[in-house]
């Protein structure tokens, strides 16, 4: 039941893009069109939900005082968790390399980018000043991971909507996006303060 | 229609009474232009019922809920001071008061806006589009009664700027115009609409106890009623007991039982309770829905998708009863607070709504859950519909996308 609450509010309540703002830049690049938005979404989920625990058993295991080493490396905390998403990027660069080159192609440059999407980092750098254990930190990446998915799907769809509008030339595009995702964030503030785990 | 027909019988002559003719023609555009149809045998335009017509359709539908919510502010305002609490006592007063409150608050929610939308017009060389007359009607029955009239003014510039110039004028946004102006008076002023003092109208606050505030306009008034000879203002203070908390305060605070023993289940359903001006009284809130879905402007799709929506949902928090709130039984859920009146009037919106009708079933069903949801388990807030329906018109879009991609995948199958 914990997990499901910490899956529910990283997802909803306190949602990375829209709660957070963090992942802005390609989440406001990748958003024209629903299906480049949904592989995007999919490959952060993937690679929230894999960085997440890996880094997990690096601070506890390696960094911190009661790790291996016994001496307390959290300085080297960033520079990790960073070589990690790398890494973790790279993988799902050549798995939709391999199987959905239309998907790499639309993707371009923000699919290695997501190495420095903040989102990624910050999931990971959350859940260590969160003081989660394994398994809530899956369930929190995955939750996260999905919060930024659908936020990314619906201003893909509601970019999508508005694509005929009369929307006022200095607005179009990146002006539209940002007061789009304002809207969302403020959509989604109905949400905040939810506190499943009182219940 | 055969009214229609029949009305046009009475048309009056335009040389015989020129200003007769004007009323007519003025009302006449706003319900039957454009009446152009193919002619028998063609089957295409049954009715070629535009934008203005539509929006004039829901104004009248709203009519009702006016007329109660102008009744309710004069009544909740003697009510607080002890004075004719009766339903029917000092009706006058009671009409009057309501009157002082809520002209102003439509007076400037429509020349905002209509200034707003004329300004545009000029700007973009484009007709004025009548977009504004449903929300320039829907916000003063959202706001609570006591609104300082220049929140009101800079909510509306907010709500019609960015939430609808921005995105080309009407018909072209993505949010609900109505509720993003009141979403931004909840979080840009709170106080101003939320607790339980706000929602009675017409106190002096800072006085202790809090004393009748009258101007010249009751003065008016009293003057009017003085000549006929009956009751006026007499002004007064708050009594000791009143508290002007909602339903939904109650049973945040202490479930069913805390409601009861201060609003009866019937006094809820006729609506003389505190809360925004126009979503008190259900029957008339009926009756708008059932005038939009007759004339088919509103889905019903939407509105049966809601109600099953706020039900299951309340069904569960029954059976699952961890706080108080969630012991109150289902159905009362739709007398207490604003369900009914977002339900026929906002979540029905057919621009911010999804357009397909399997997506409107989602739709609606989503705002029911998760409004409830809010409403319930959200400490934050009293009310759960504005965030809810304004969190489902981020996702309509969405909805609509893979309700059309899975009706192509079928067909793509079929063939």
């Amino acid at each position: 039941m914990e997990l499901v609450n910490i899956f529910i509010k990283s997802a909803f309540i306190e949602n990375l893009a829209l709660a957070y703002f963090l992942g802005m830049c390609s989440y406001l690049a990748v958003s024209k069109t629903v299906k480049t938005a949904f592989g995007l979404g999919l490959a952060v989920i993937f690679v929230l939900g894999i960085t997440m625990p890996i880094n997990w058993m690096i601070n506890t295991w390696l960094l911190s005082e009661g790790g291996i080493f016994g001496v307390d490396l959290t300085f080297l905390k960033l520079i990790l968790f960073i070589a990690v998403i790398a890494s973790m990027v790279q993988l799902v660069e050549m798995v939709v390399e391999k199987f959905s080159p239309s998907l790499y192609n639309a993707l371009g440059i923000f699919l290695p980018l997501i190495t420095v999407n903040c989102a990624i980092l910050g999931g990971s750098l959350f859940m260590v000043s969160k003081e989660y254990n394994f398994a809530e930190s899956v369930a929190f990446g995955l939750g996260g991971g999905f919060g930024w998915f659908l936020a990314i799907i619906a201003i893909a769809a509601i970019r999508e909507k508005i694509r005929y509008s009369a929307v006022p030339a200095p607005m179009r595009g990146l002006g539209m996006a940002f007061l789009l995702t304002g809207l969302m964030g403020m959509a989604f503030m109905g949400l905040m303060g939810i506190d499943p785990s009182a219940f | 229609m055969a009214l229609i027909d029949k009305i046009k019988n009475l048309e009056p002559d335009k040389k015989k009474s020129p200003l007769l003719h004007t009323a007519y023609d003025a009302f006449f555009t706003f319900l039957y232009t454009p009446d152009h149809t193919t002619v028998d045998g063609g089957a295409h335009i049954k009715d070629g019922m535009d934008l203005k017509r539509l929006m004039v359709h829901v104004v009248i539908a709203l009519q009702l809920c006016f007329v109660f919510g102008t009744y309710n502010i004069g009544h909740q305002h003697f009510v607080a001071m002890g004075q004719y609490t009766g339903f029917i006592e000092g009706f006058h007063l009671k009409l009057a008061h309501g009157l002082i409150k809520l002209l102003p608050i439509w007076i400037v929610s429509h020349a905002v806006g209509l200034g707003l939308e004329f300004l545009f017009a000029a700007k973009k060389g484009h007709a004025v589009e009548e977009g504004f007359l449903v929300s320039g009607a829907l916000i003063p029955l959202i706001m609570p009664p006591d609104i300082p009239l220049w929140i009101l003014a800079v909510s509306i510039v907010f709500a019609v700027i960015l939430g609808k110039e921005a995105f080309g004028g009407t018909g072209m946004n993505i949010w609900n115009i109505a509720l993003l102006a009141r979403v931004f008076v909840f979080f840009a002023y709170p106080t101003t609409i939320s607790g339980d003092e706000v929602w009675i109208a017409g106190f002096d606050r800072v006085a202790p106890g809090g004393i009748a505030e009258y101007g010249w306009a009751h003065g008016l008034f009293n003057g009017l009623f003085d000549a006929f000879n009956i009751d006026t203002f007499k002004g007064g203070t708050i009594v000791d007991s009143f508290s002007g908390a909602t339903p939904l305060a109650l049973a945040k605070a202490g479930g069913w039982d805390a409601i009861t023993a201060q609003y009866s289940a019937s006094q809820m359903w006729w609506g003389a309770i505190p809360g925004s001006i126009g979503e008190t009284c259900k029957p008339f809130i009926i009756i708008g829905a059932l005038m939009l879905i007759f004339l088919k402007i509103a889905s019903w799709r939407i509105m049966l998708g809601m109600v099953f929506g706020a039900a299951l949902t309340g069904i569960i928090f029954n059976a699952w009863g961890a706080t108080e709130f969630m012991t109150v039984p289902w159905y009362h859920h739709f007398t207490i607070g604003s369900l009914l009146f977002a339900m026929a009037f906002m979540a029905t919106d057919p621009v911010t709504a999804t357009s397909t009708n399997t997506g409107k079933w989602i739709y609606g069903f989503l705002i029911g859950f998760i409004g409830l949801i809010i409403r319930v388990l959200n400490p934050a807030y009293p009310e759960g519909w504005m965030l809810a329906i304004l969190f489902l018109n981020t996702f309509a879009a969405l909805i609509d996308h893979y309700v059309l991609e899975a009706n192509m995948k079928r067909r793509l199958q079929r063939a």
